[in-house]
């Protein structure tokens, strides 16, 4: 059975790294907005979703996101989902997240793509 | 092993009434698991179906529009495909009047819920829907190649 959901969260170079765990339902979406928002304050712009230990989500769950990429979006920062099983990608990509957060293979490599972003330009 | 589980030598049915409580749906799905696990299928082939399933049961939870609701699941499934059958005791709907979501619309509402239905339609490899008064019932081919 799955495991219930929980989440941790580090701070590195004022990017949030969130990483869940177990079924992403209402209560586990809300909690990761509400983490989001405690960092948001605070000014961090720059956030990583690893979901490589939620094999489940739904819908529900997955729309307290939508909210954080769009609080994202007008604040010009960037959400980058890591780690994601191919039918939890499937179903983000269905939902069209992707048009406005970015997927990386691993935490590393998304933390990577905000320094490329934010090289200057030739 | 949940109500009315049969096994067969290229099929498995298994048949569950969930009530709402909350995660009910993962019951469904541990069997999903080991209906797979007993045939062989590889984790990965189901992770899909894991989806559809868990949208089929929490919509049909929320919006049948019961006092008590509860939803009667059967899952048959074989080495190559897996049924889905979703029914609910609820007032009904009509389908063709829910619109499709759009990512771009949702940005900008309040309300970012109402990928359930699109999200089993896109998933699943047919996808069929019955609503009136006396409930819905959702039909779902999935294939496991």
């Amino acid at each position: 059975m799955e495991q219930p959901f929980s989440l941790t969260s580090e701070v590195r170079e004022n990017r949030l790294i969130i990483t869940t765990s177990g079924y992403v339902n209402n209560v586990g979406g809300e909690a990761i907005a509400a983490e989001f928002a405690r960092h948001f304050e605070q000014g961090t712009r720059h956030i990583v979703i690893n979901l490589g230990q939620s094999r489940v989500v739904n819908s529900v769950g997955m729309s307290f996101l939508i909210e954080i990429i769009e609080r994202l979006q007008d604040a010009g920062g960037k959400l980058v989902f890591t780690d994601l099983d191919p039918a939890v990608e499937k179903m983000l990509s269905i939902m069209g997240l992707f048009q406005y957060a970015g997927k990386e293979k691993t935490v590393g490599d998304a933390l990577l793509s905000f320094h490329e972003a934010g090289k200057p330009g030739p | 092993m949940p109500e009315g589980t049969t096994l067969m030598s290229d099929a498995v049915t298994m048949k569950i009434t969930l009530p709402k409580i909350p995660d009910i749906e993962l019951v469904a799905l541990e069997g999903l698991d080991r209906l797979a696990r007993h045939l062989g299928i590889p984790d990965e082939k189901i992770g899909e179906a894991r989806i559809i399933v868990t949208e089929a049961i929490i919509n049909a939870l929320e919006h049948s529009g019961e006092k008590n609701p509860s939803v009667r699941l059967e899952f048959t499934m074989t080495t190559k495909e897996l049924s889905v059958f979703v029914r609910d005791y609820g007032k009904g709907f009509t389908p063709g009047s829910v619109e499709d979501p759009d990512i771009k619309v949702k940005l900008d509402s309040k309300n970012k819920r109402g990928w359930g239905l699109n999200l089993m339609k896109s998933m699943s490899d047919d996808f069929r829907i019955e609503s009136g008064k006396s409930g819905t019932k959702i039909t779902i081919k999935k294939l496991l190649l």
